[in-house]
């Protein structure tokens, strides 16, 4: 095998990881370009969203093999996951951070944690710890171009984050609700004054944000598989990934998933170190790119005080 | 029950010592960092290696710890601190995860059986907590004082008016950059301390505990606490610490599952941010130009309870 | 304010008080208690949860059959989340609100080796089903009567891995192999003895690659591994992670035999990837013979538990509840020295996992199994142990 086509496979391997990391930081960065704080429950909510799709893709087919049924399942899943996220993320916005709404920048980041605590033990009691398999609601056969193997999932993974990404852009930038999204971000009171009800803004944002984390929580489960802490170290990257990309930034959120992907799947092979390293190798670059370009690739420059 | 409240004395101690660090970063100088975790790992390092691969004192290490973990701290701080906010707060993040992760890979199982610290031929046997308790918040109230009194220095001042308004500071010639990286190294030699004495009561040390979540409770307890605000960050300490072992102490957890202590600990710190969302104490209230001399405030300090240090909440 | 920071130090004070009223009946006289200290919430939950459940089935099944001379047995389950410091502090509760007369556990490596330590010292008996570190059985005895104290039903990485090295050299006839190890205590620790072992008899280990847990992706290594044209892999790691190095290795087109360890006796593997398990050979604990307390437990365990089945770790710790309870039967008292004294003389026990005993210092002198998966079913090829350096089949 070249080092080119090894190289190429990396990317294909890295580009699968990091449409999902993408697809989470979009929640995050949703949500920041809001409210200007870190939702720590997102993690967990994508865990939920794996969970919730899980359950009714079983419910719907069973154990029966790969077919147009299972895949039209597999989409209904989804929806049901994103609806049931949907309202997870508006609910929890209602009870855990508008009360905070006011208070000190800080003091949502400690109820998200609460929250996180929440939900990942609670599914660990309702649902055991134990990992369970997404079955593929399509025949996976790995295809090879050249020596390069990539497999159908891989692109469902890559094809479905794309048009999510499409989809979220276009009802940002061209839809009322969009605009509106985007007034309160620049300028919350302004926003109210212009008469847009902020409330309903940030509780669609939520909406929003936690619908794509369940996709991103499906579209994880089949290499992930699912389990109640799948969420705490995937929400941690995605976050990363979209302070890189500028946090606040769609774009941004997308560009950095994708980034952050690549430099793991990449990074240790090309410095010749052990692949235990490979998250040393990602935070690495991920800060040098912080310190060459200090508000994130597409990010602007604001400032800020806790 | 009274020797398990006595071990979340010395955990609450040595999260003090951590939240006293936090509360110098993010508290005095408003900068956002999430890098405890990895000065608590290169400090317990510093003392395990010390005392085990050295056979060294542990009191050689103490000092050790405190002064390799500043110079981590320098060395990342001189780069990272032109960072703002929540670039700030995810560049030291990922400092810590890499802290943690070359650790992980340099030995996954860390130290064990590191040798017990003695004083004056009395060892600290971690079965006696007492004595654990007494030299943990020792260090507790010392650096709680020097903290006090850095806050009220010209240092602390400066760094008070950093985090007020950087841009202000400057122009009345305060060196942001010096301040802020005194600050950091100062927060971060905090960090190495308290991972001293952790690994002097564990006497084992394992990178795999140094996760992300430890620098965000770290961060929750200045937060709950109040930030800025010296006592409020040790009683946030003890606050952290006892509603997370609470289960335990109280027998619950003969009783109900593992998950359900979790999820408890979980609506506590949701319940206890929306009760108090300033923190517990709320900020410090700043005493600008205080005139009284070194020795008066010192005696200050121990009187002044009754009407000195009342907080003012949501002062942002 | 000062207000509200009285009345919470008064309502801390009424929950203190009101626990200290609770727990003063405890320690009463018609109950033994055993410890259990494990990771049951957080990341590594699993492994915590099911070693808990055998431990609680073992003692549900003793108490059923009358328990020990006429008293009941009780396991308290603390959670360590899988850290030094929380599995301190569930040793202390257990150790001395609980005052509970053996314990079993920690599960993972460092907090083992942490708790042994407070055992050592304080003369209370522990038994690990899973800390496989060689370490663990060192610790120095320095409780007063220089007594070891601390034991494990696992085997040593040591032992195992040189059953592996041997056997996929001599048996299996490889001489190029690739390893791909998470970095934990229990996969390095068998990966590189496994690599000494192999190479002193002449073999090569041509890529060793290396992963954390909890990582999901191993397309990268496993991409350098195949460039490497080993004849086989070796897998030493837990169940989930070497679930997806199997599938994750099918869709790179890598078909070579993959080599795994006892972490691959968890039937938690056939539901995670039924379609690549086929023609695995793993080590694993040794059978008895003509036994079926195994088969038994296992049953048992999966109608207690909802159908799940248990993994080799948690077989252990339901030899190791049998043993405590079978030392506590014959010491007759709650006396932690008789207790450990009769552990320590366990001779020829018969549990899930063969035949057991402990070497004056702990540790499991045992026999290792091998297995060959064939689809989804482990296939028993017969145990081994390792004699002059060459390894010779027991049964």
């Amino acid at each position: 095998m070249s080092t080119l086509t090894l190289y190429m496979q990396y990317i294909v391997n890295g580009l699968t990881l990091g449409a999902i990391y993408s697809l989470i930081a979009l929640g995050y960065t949703m949500v920041y370009g809001i409210l200007k704080f870190i939702n720590f429950a997102h993690g967990d909510i994508l865990m939920v969203g794996a969970f919730i799709g899980l359950l009714v893709y079983t419910a719907l087919t069973g154990d029966a093999s790969p077919s147009a049924w299972t895949l039209t399942a597999f989409f209904i899943s989804m929806l049901v996951s994103m609806v049931a996220c949907a309202i997870l993320g508006m609910l929890i916005e209602r009870v855990a951070y508008k009360p905070l709404r006011n208070a000190n920048r800080l003091a949502p980041l400690l109820s998200a944690i609460g929250v996180s605590f929440i939900l990942s033990n609670g599914a660990a009691w309702i649902f055991g710890t134990q990992s369970r398999r997404f079955p593929y609601p399509f025949e996976n056969e790995p295809m090879h171009i050249g020596s390069i193997s990539i497999t159908p999932h891989q692109i469902v993974v890559i094809a479905v984050s794309v048009i999510m990404m499409v989809l979220l852009t276009f009802f940002v930038n061209k839809t009322r609700m969009g605009k509106a999204m985007r007034a309160t971000s620049l300028d919350q009171p302004t926003s109210q004054l212009m008469g847009i009800n902020v409330n309903r803004v940030i509780s669609l944002t939520f909406a929003i944000g936690s619908a794509l984390a369940a996709v991103g929580g499906i579209l994880a489960a089949f290499d992930f598989r699912v389990y109640p802490s799948m969420g705490t170290m995937t929400g941690l990257k995605a976050f990363v990934a979209a302070v890189i990309g500028g946090i606040g930034n769609i774009q941004g959120a997308m560009i950095g998933g994708v980034l952050l992907g690549i430099l793991e799947a990449v990074g240790a092979p090309l410095l010749h170190i052990p692949n235990g390293m490979k998250d040393t190798v990602a935070f690495a670059v991920l800060i040098i790119v912080l310190l060459v370009k200090p508000d994130g690739i597409l990010g602007k420059n604001e400032r800020e005080k806790i | 029950m009274l020797n398990f409240f006595q071990l979340i004395l010395i955990y609450a101690g040595i999260y003090a010592l951590m939240a006293i660090g936090q509360n110098c970063i993010t508290g005095y100088t408003g900068m956002l960092s999430l890098c405890h975790a990895g000065f608590f790992c290169i400090g317990s390092y510093a003392t395990a290696i010390i005392c085990k691969t050295f056979g060294l004192s542990f009191w050689l290490s103490l000092p050790v710890a405190a002064v390799a973990t500043g110079l981590v701290g320098l060395i990342i701080g001189i780069p990272t601190l032109r960072l703002k906010g929540d670039y700030l707060c995810i560049a030291t993040l990922g400092l810590g995860e890499i802290i943690r992760n070359v650790a992980t890979n340099f030995n996954p199982v860390g130290y064990n059986s590191i040798p017990r610290a003695s004083l004056f031929g009395y060892q600290f046997a971690s079965r006696n907590k007492l004595a654990f308790i007494f030299l943990i918040w020792a260090f507790v109230l010392i650096f709680y004082i020097l903290f006090q009194q850095l806050a009220h220095s010209r240092l602390g001042r400066a760094m008070i008016a950093v985090r007020e308004d950087e841009v202000a500071a400057q122009s009345n010639g305060i060196n942001v950059t010096k301040y802020k990286i005194s600050s950091f190294v100062l927060g971060a030699a905090m960090g190495g301390i308290a991972g001293c004495l952790q690994t002097a009561y564990t006497l084992t040390v394992q990178p795999g505990s140094f996760t992300f979540m430890v620098s965000v409770m770290v961060l929750c307890t200045v937060v709950l606490g109040g930030m800025g605000n010296g006592k409020a960050v040790i009683l946030g300490a003890f606050i952290i610490q006892f509603i997370s072992y609470l289960p335990q102490l109280t027998g619950l957890t003969n009783v109900i599952p593992a998950q359900a202590k979790q999820i408890i600990y979980g609506l506590l710190l949701v319940v206890m941010m929306l009760w108090r969302p300033q923190g517990i104490l709320g900020r410090d209230k700043y005493r600008y130009g205080d005139p009284r001399t070194r020795m008066e405030k010192l005696s200050d300090f121990f009187r002044r309870d009754k009407k000195g240090s009342r907080a003012k909440g949501g002062a942002v | 304010m000062r207000k509200a920071i009285a009345l919470l130090l008064v309502a801390f004070i009424c929950i203190a008080g009101a626990a200290a009223g609770g727990s003063g009946e405890s320690g009463s006289g018609d109950t033994y208690k055993i410890g259990f200290i494990g990771p049951l919430t957080g990341d590594n939950a699993n492994y915590g949860i099911r070693c808990s459940n055998a431990a609680k089935l073992a003692i549900s099944e003793i108490n059923a059959a009358g328990g020990i001379d006429g008293k009941q047995l009780e396991l308290i389950a603390e959670d360590s989340e899988g850290t030094v410091d929380k599995a301190l502090a569930a040793y202390e509760k257990l150790a001395y609100m609980d005052e509970v007369c053996a314990i079993i556990g920690p599960v993972f490596t460092s907090p083992a080796l942490a708790v042994a330590q407070r055992c050592q010292e304080d003369g209370i008996v522990m038994i690990s089903p899973s800390a496989t570190h060689k370490d663990v059985t060192a610790q120095p005895a320095t409780n007063p009567d220089g007594l070891n104290y601390v034991f494990r039903t696992v085997p040593s990485d040591a032992l195992q891995s040189d059953v592996a090295g041997h056997y996929f050299y001599e048996v299996l006839g490889y001489r190029k192999l690739a390893s791909l190890y998470a970095m934990n205590d229990y996969s390095q620790g068998l990966a590189l003895g496994m690599k000494e072992t192999f190479e002193s008899l002449g073999g090569e280990v041509v890529a060793e690659e290396t992963c954390m847990v909890g990582d999901k992706d191993f397309r990268t290594q496993l991409t350098q591994i195949k460039a490497a044209a080993p004849e086989a892999i070796y897998i030493p790691n837990y169940t989930v992670e070497d679930a997806q190095i199997l599938e994750q290795a099918a869709q790179l087109g890598i078909n070579v035999r993959f080599l795994s360890s006892d972490g691959f006796s968890d039937p938690e593997i056939y539901n995670l990837a039924p379609d690549f398990t086929d023609g695995v050979i793993y080590v694993g604990p040794a059978q008895a013979e003509a036994s079926t307390i195994l088969s038994d437990f296992q049953a048992a365990y999966a109608e207690m538990y909802n159908g799940d089945a248990p993994d080799s770790f948690a077989t252990n710790s339901y030899d190791a509840t049998y043993i405590i309870a079978g030392a506590l039967d014959r010491a007759g008292s709650a006396d932690t020295t008789a207790i450990r004294n009769e552990v320590a003389a366990t001779k020829d026990f018969q549990g899930a996992n063969g035949t057991m005993n402990f070497a004056p210092n702990g540790d499991l002198v045992a026999s290792q199994g091998v297995y060959e998966v064939d689809g989804t079913t482990p296939v028993y090829i017969g145990s081994f142990q390792i004699v002059d350096n060459h390894i010779v089949q027991v049964d």
